[in-house]
């Protein structure tokens, strides 16, 4: 449930040259924020499934959605950013978290798979742990969320 | 009058935990039966809001704001849980009753590790059940007793192989709820 797309940002060299120099990016929304996170700590997208909500103090860590005979816990990332997520036609996505699967809901825009070269990548440490850098897919200059980590060392609203 | 619905979650014979299914907000709280007294409308309650139930007083406890749940207010559906053991006695409020589920232990889920806050004192877990995830309410923290480990094997009951319904309860519910009864069904787990 992904879209391709492949940028014209790639050097001349040879393939494992290249693929070292190339760094594979899903863009998604939340909210109508648009936001990259790395591949791998990407798990898969599914139709949102609905909510059980959980009475919780964790910040953003709201509620629980099934999965198979289990839940994944849900973090509320568009709450992070102040946003709503229009209800209609929601995504789920599910992240490789270092605690185990997390569920983030998005928006219906299916999330599009971007190969960007590492140089439109910058990695830099601000503020907001949960974020990690900032990357060129396209035309957008695009926070890149640290999905793995997320909450874990980050409590505060974006 | 019964309850409004007797329901099994099991897959295989083996230790079941049986608990009451209410709605508070718009969750499904379960809680260990073992501890369930009986179940009042809130006219029963006295004005200070105690329930005073077969010569024991039952001192109102808001789950609603211990959990910070939004809810609707009381309700034709809105019942009182007498919630008691070991000298301490509680009722609390609940928008509606489900009814009883015995649930086979190993189909209990601890809360994922994301949840870090203080609901990991006040939730044990969870099970899915066919149209519902139900939060399992830690007792010692309705009834404020100092929490122990392994709390849920306190509340364990052996079953007979094969024959769900069939062991030991000490649940003794002394009222009921209750309009429309519904058949006893054994439940799948999906």
């Amino acid at each position: 449930m992904l879209r391709a797309q492949r940028h014209r940002q790639t050097p001349a060299g040879s393939k494992g040259g290249l693929q070292a120099r190339m760094q594979s990016m899903v863009v998604f929304s939340v909210g109508g924020q648009r936001l990259a996170a790395r591949t791998e700590e990407i798990g898969g997208v599914m139709p949102w499934p609905g909510a059980t909500v959980v009475p919780s103090e964790t910040p953003f860590v709201v509620g629980l959605v099934r999965q198979e005979k289990g839940c994944l816990p849900v973090f509320d990332l568009a709450a992070k950013f102040n946003r709503l997520v229009e209800e209609r036609d929601r995504l789920c996505l599910v992240v490789k978290h270092v605690d185990g699967p997390l569920a983030i809901c998005i928006d219906s825009h299916v999330p599009s798979l971007h190969t960007i070269a590492r140089s439109a990548v910058q990695y830099r440490a601000g503020n907001d742990p949960d974020i990690a850098g900032i990357c060129i897919a396209g035309d957008e200059e695009l926070p890149i969320i640290n999905l793995t980590t997320l909450g874990v060392s980050s409590n505060r609203p974006a | 009058m019964g309850l409004r619905g007797h329901n099994a979650l099991r897959e295989s014979g083996g230790q079941v935990v049986r608990f009451l299914v209410s709605l508070i907000g718009s969750t499904h709280m379960a809680f260990p039966s073992h501890w369930v007294r009986g179940i009042v409308t809130p006219a029963e309650a006295s004005g200070g809001g105690s329930v005073t139930w077969a010569h024991a007083v039952y001192e109102r406890t808001d789950l609603t704001d211990r959990f910070s749940i939004r809810t609707t207010g009381v309700t034709a559906e809105t019942r009182l849980v007498l919630y008691a053991n070991e000298g301490r006695a509680r009722c609390f409020a609940v928008e509606k009753v489900l009814g009883l589920i015995d649930v086979e232990r190993d189909l209990i889920q601890p809360l994922p590790a994301q949840f870090r806050g203080k609901e990991r004192e006040r939730l044990l877990g969870f099970f899915v059940e066919a149209s519902y995830v139900a939060l399992i309410v830690n007792p010692f923290w309705v009834l404020e007793l100092p929490s122990r480990n392994n709390i849920l094997e306190v509340f364990a009951l052996q079953v007979s192989n094969g024959r769900p319904g069939e062991f030991d309860s000490r649940l003794k519910l002394s009222s009921v709820v209750l309009e429309d009864p519904l058949p006893v069904s054994a439940g799948s787990a999906r």
